[in-house]
């Protein structure tokens, strides 16, 4: 139950950070999810490299459109609303349920993306709101649309000199309305499945989570939503997610219910 | 061994500590406050709760090196805390514990929940502790301590918020093609899956070409078949999942049929590093078909150890997955006499064999 030897360095910039990423480092933010598989040997880096102190790393800017998220701001910072919420409540609700209040309070935003577990929410949460990934590496900033960020489980877009910086998050109208439910054992636990769907004037986004693989995106049930019909999520989900058995995809389905059932709540 | 500076309970500690070292064990170890209980060591059971800069964090997935600068207060340190006091008080009228394990991190949490939300309903309160486990009192004597604590009791005001600046213009991603769904792929047990790729050239041909095993693993991701006796063969083959690295190194028995231009191969291997065994069998048919051959690929697989353990099934099914889409995507391109398509950057590996594949072929 102790981690193999590693080496440690604390990068001040993300420049830093990314000469560090060339010298073969792993980026290590809140370690919520690093820690339980260095401490099962099961992940062995050589060398971790901090990169939630770095300079920028947990900025956030705002503008009429969009919020931008620094990488290594906390869920906790989130659930408290410590951060101007452009989601109408959707991210503290998401954040509060995210493990425990202790693992809130380290676990970073960007690292749960990069550590892209399927059943993690930030990646379906990112996904269904059509976030912007922000990437720093050797040649600049480069911009990943959330849901080709996640490529399979444990997955996710970034090259091994790159590393998360930031997140943009667009902005929703006082007119939006969204649903998130998670099916799980236990609170606090990874989930079992994830439904999202948000509705904001034209904009529609049905998505499953917790999928064993990247989140699926449900272009027709949102725009069943649009067109104020009833979504046909079984035949939709039996054609997105093909390699679910059956009862598994149920399961998706009912979460995706309660989401759509969550959209018509007053917030 | 790397210099940490931390106040503990009060008292600037200046100590050395290996990268490693997680900080319950700095506080156990070398400042001998054994208060701070180790059980899971993964973050799940909470016992090892502290509060790190004032909020409450596991010490055990928290490494000592990465807390440099911290102030950290452990169950040893509250002697003076009002809030501490009456939980203490409460604790002991509601028989909130029994063997004591898991009471240092209940009171660090609990007290948490009473300072940050003040009297909240029983439901929030059991939300809240969740992420404490105690196997002795079935949690209803804990539950009332904390609400008889809490009682009366206005939620503190949440920090500051963090402060904001201007974006100035929005970051633009290239649009995302919606990828087509991929075929059914029946799927027994969760740990098998099919394939089929269209190859434009006759089933002789093709047949032929497959003869080459060394050629044909090198097609895997991952996969190098290293030795070749026979029907018996000696190989390797490396995984990433994430951070997590494994090397399987193993033996393993091929049989190919001419006569129905099918074979299989077969191997089982251990990961030294995380003590896990896996067993691997890859079938293939060749069928002719209008365009040309028609190969059906079937992967089975079988984990066991700390990495099947850790990892949901769900999780290995998805990398399998990967793994075949790239083995049939490969095989097609060498079949076609092509140079592979570029690698996906989920396989990190790919890149690696990429350049192995060059040198083999690429002449």
């Amino acid at each position: 139950m102790k981690p193999a030897a590693f080496d440690y360095a604390r990068a001040a910039t993300i420049p830093e950070a990314l000469a560090a990423l060339r010298d073969g480092a792993r980026p290590l933010a809140g370690g919520q999810s690093l820690g339980p598989m260095l401490n099962l040997r099961l992940a062995r880096p050589g060398k971790l490299v901090d990169i939630k102190r770095a300079e920028g790393m947990r900025a956030v800017a705002l503008s009429a459109t969009s919020a931008r998220l620094g990488a290594a701001l906390t869920h906790a910072e989130i659930e408290d609303g410590r951060i101007e919420d452009v989601t109408r409540g959707l991210l503290p609700h998401v954040a509060r349920g995210i493990a425990y209040r202790a693992v809130r309070n380290r676990g970073t935003l960007g690292g749960s993306l990069c550590h892209a577990d399927p059943a993690a929410d930030w990646v379906t949460t990112m996904a269904g709101l059509g976030a912007t990934m922000i990437a720093r590496g050797p040649a600049g900033e480069r911009a990943i649309a959330a849901e080709a960020f996640m490529l399979g489980a444990f997955t996710h877009a970034l090259a091994e000199d790159e590393m998360l910086a930031a997140v943009e998050i667009p902005r929703l109208s006082p007119a939006a309305r969204w649903g998130y439910a998670k099916i799980n054992r236990k609170t606090g636990e990874f989930a079992m499945a994830i439904g999202m769907a948000v509705l904001d004037g034209p904009l529609a986004r049905v998505v499953a989570g917790a999928v064993e693989g990247p989140p699926a995106l449900l272009p027709r049930a949102a725009a069943a939503l649009l067109a104020g019909e009833t979504p046909d999520l079984d035949a939709e989900l039996a054609e997105r997610l093909p390699h679910l058995p059956p009862p598994e995809r149920k399961l998706r389905a009912v979460a995706l219910r309660r989401a759509l059932a969550m959209l018509s709540e007053a917030r | 061994m790397l210099p940490v500076t931390l106040t503990v309970n009060g008292e600037r500690q200046q100590l050395l500590a290996e990268p490693r070292t997680h900080l319950a064990d700095l506080l156990r170890e070398k400042l001998n406050l054994t208060g701070t209980h180790l059980g899971c060591e993964q973050g799940v059971c909470g016992a090892c709760t502290v509060l790190i800069d004032g909020v409450p964090q596991r010490s055990c997935i928290s490494y000592a090196v990465d807390c440099d600068g911290a102030e950290i207060t452990t169950i040893e340190g509250f002697d003076t805390d009002p809030t501490m006091a009456k939980l203490r008080e409460e604790f002991s009228a509601h028989h909130a514990l029994q063997c004591g394990f898991c009471t240092p991190g209940m009171l660090v949490t609990a007290r948490d929940i009473v300072l940050r939300l003040g009297e909240v309903p029983e439901a929030r309160v059991r939300e809240e502790l969740s992420g404490n486990i105690c196997r002795c009192t079935g949690y209803v004597g804990i539950v009332g301590a904390v609400c008889a604590t809490a009682r009366g009791c206005a939620p503190r005001d949440s920090a500051a918020p963090i402060a904001a600046t201007a974006l100035a213009a929005a970051a633009v991603a290239a649009p995302v093609e919606t990828a087509a769904p991929r075929a059914a792929q029946p799927l027994t047990g969760g740990t098998s899956l099919t394939e089929t790729i269209a190859i434009a050239a006759p089933p002789d041909q093709v047949w032929d070409a497959m003869g080459d095993l060394p050629a044909l693993a090198a097609c895997l991701p991952g996969a190098e078949i290293t030795e070749v006796d026979g029907e018996a063969i000696k190989g390797r083959m490396r995984v990433a999942l994430g951070p997590i690295k494994v090397a399987f190194a193993g033996t393993g028995t091929v049989s190919l049929d001419a006569a129905t231009r099918s074979g299989v191969l077969r191997g089982a291997g251990r990961d030294g590093g995380t003590g896990s065994s896996a067993e691997g069998e890859l079938r293939f048919a060749l069928t002719p078909s209008a365009t040309g051959t028609d190969v059906a690929i079937t992967l089975q697989w079988r984990l066991t150890g700390a990495l099947a353990q850790f990892g949901r099934s769900g999780l290995v099914a998805d990398l399998v997955r990967r793994l075949a889409a790239q083995f049939a995507a490969n095989l097609q391109a060498r079949l076609a006499g092509q140079a592979p398509p570029a690698a996906p950057a989920a396989l990190n590996l790919f890149q690696l064999l990429w350049a192995a594949l060059k040198a083999r072929f690429g002449r």
